[in-house]
């Protein structure tokens, strides 16, 4: 090679970095390409819930004429995995392998599963929709047919994302977790909306060919994406597969982990403050539109607005907590964050004022996400180095299932106030402001909960396990990030 | 190169690793047999074929 391109060469190199948000994750055990490799798994699992709760929820009730109430039931199906993700990262924590790994075989399950999902997905749409020769057939088998699909599919994302999480951890050293949280959140946004965009351009014509193979294009990206992402990442560990065996059961863990300090708490500040900002999800658009009178491009770009906003926030705090700022106090900003700027949502409808709602919804992404960031690098960094499935786990079954429930209940109470004699006569805006005051109350009670976690450190998070460990033979991490066998 | 007893060659894993990795491949041969199985059905009921 000549000296000319050799210098161009080290010159590429040392811009390339200074471009990317997320550069100085690299370190020498964890080189950013296989950081950004290992988070493919999160846009398979952006994918997954754009397609069922976006694409499929219009396609099923648009195109194939299905009933919204069984739709709703169908994309609420997934939900149900949600509290199992604890014991799925559990599972995972103590499952022991020949070859060393821990990790990779929960991950290639999950992903098997969501391949499988969506492979029977497009036919049990159609048959559910009664299209075809199907139309004499009993309606159960239809239905029975898609929710397998979407149990299959809800299963096969939440093992994958409790588990690659907890490989995440594993790889990460714990100064670097905060930009690691960064990465996947933002890795998870960006599969989201790339896969909005090519779902959207891919079936403008719609046919039951069209689909089918976009949803099996899809189960083979997913499968392609997850291997990707799993590839020679996790290291074999020949000791831990010739340690002799040991009965640790999941309550016994799970009392663990219950009595470490304000772990309670902790989870109830996670659960109320999701709630608190997923319950208008779904209420901004019509928000926008029947009050505000925005037309749909409008609305579409709120969604925009909102997912700008988050972006923004992962950014901001991946910078700030590598510096190491408390999380708690990180997510506890979210929240002060969010209470504004749904006061600011409220204000909008009496003051016409679509700024003020423009900027109540990008300030309601910054704040959510700071707090998303906050609490599951908190997660991360308080998690035991041999518990670290069931911590994220925990994380992830609070948060998927608060999400869920948060934004049914959007919906619900939306509804239950628009039909009640109380409401009648005093315009469109009430229904939706009832929705937003309940959030800045659940917000209130978010930063209540996490008044008494600020400040704490990896070390009192694991002081129960300590006690316990002669049952455990767990080992601790310390402070400073070295490891303790206890 | 030395002979180890545990090893089997030409992958060089100890036969409980190689055993476990043909578990895999068992098993996941079955389970996508059985998605295979599933959408052919639903496939059929939607456009039978050989009709």
């Amino acid at each position: 090679m000549s000296r000319i391109s050799q210098t161009a060469i080290r010159t590429l190199v040392s811009i390339g970095p200074r471009f990317l948000p997320f550069a100085d994750v690299a370190t020498p055990d964890l080189p950013l390409g296989r950081l950004l490799r290992l988070s493919l798994f999160q846009v398979s699992v952006g994918m997954a819930l754009v397609l069922m709760v976006g694409t499929l929820n219009r396609v099923m009730i648009v195109e194939l004429e299905v009933p919204a109430s069984l739709v709703a039931v169908m994309i609420s199906l997934p939900l149900v995995f949600a509290p199992f993700r604890a014991l799925i990262g559990f599972r995972s924590d103590v499952h022991r392998s020949a070859l060393g790994w821990r990790r990779v075989p929960f991950i290639w399950r999950g992903t098997m599963l969501q391949f499988g999902g969506f492979a029977v997905m497009p036919f049990a749409l159609l048959v559910l929709a009664g299209q075809g020769e199907s139309g004499h057939l009993p309606v159960w088998i239809g239905q029975l047919g898609a929710g397998i699909a979407f149990l299959l599919v809800g299963a096969g994302l939440h093992m994958v994302q409790t588990v690659g999480l907890a490989l995440a951890t594993d790889l990460a050293p714990p100064q670097d977790q905060p930009k690691v949280v960064g990465l996947m959140y933002v890795m998870l946004l960006v599969g989201m909306i790339v896969s909005a965009l090519v779902f959207g351009y891919a079936l403008v014509d719609f046919t039951p060919g069209r689909l089918i193979q976009v949803i099996q294009g899809a189960a083979v990206v997913t499968v392609v994406l997850n291997v990707t992402a799993m590839w020679k990442q996790e290291t074999r560990d020949r000791s831990r597969a010739a340690a002799p065996e040991h009965e640790a059961t999941f309550r016994d863990a799970w009392d663990e982990f219950i009595s470490g300090r304000n772990a309670r708490l902790r989870l109830l500040a996670i659960g109320l403050g999701t709630m608190g900002f997923g319950m208008s999800d779904v209420l901004l658009e019509p928000y926008g539109g029947q009050v505000l009178a925005f037309d749909v491009a409008s609305t579409t770009k709120l969604t925009a607005t909102l997912a700008l906003g988050g972006l923004i926030g992962f950014v901001f705090a991946s910078k700030v907590l590598a510096r190491g700022f408390d999380p708690f106090r990180m997510a506890a900003a979210g929240v002060l964050t969010g209470i504004p700027a749904f006061l600011a949502i409220i204000a909008a409808a009496p003051l016409h004022s679509a700024l003020l709602f423009v900027a109540g919804t990008f300030l309601v992404g910054v704040g959510g996400g700071l707090f998303s960031h906050g609490t599951l690098t908190a997660t991360m960094t308080l998690a035991p180095r041999e518990r670290t499935g069931l911590a994220l786990g925990t994380w992830g079954a609070v948060q998927a299932t608060a999400a869920g429930l948060g934004m049914a209940l959007g919906g619900v109470v939306r509804d239950i106030v628009l039909m009640s004699p109380l409401a009648a006569g005093t315009g469109p805006a009430v229904p939706y402001i009832i929705v937003y005051a309940i959030e800045i109350a659940l917000l209130a009670a978010t930063l209540l909960a996490m008044l008494p976690l600020f400040g704490i450190r990896p070390s009192d998070a694991v002081t129960a396990i300590a006690k316990a460990a002669p049952l455990q033979g767990g080992i601790a991490r310390l402070p400073d990030g070295r490891r303790a066998s206890s | 190169m030395n002979y180890d007893p545990d090893k089997v060659w030409p992958s060089g894993l100890t036969l409980r690793e190689a055993e476990e990795l043909h578990r895999h491949i068992i098993d996941g041969t079955r389970v996508f047999g059985f998605f295979a199985l599933l959408a052919h059905i639903l496939a059929y009921f939607y456009s039978p074929w050989l009709g």
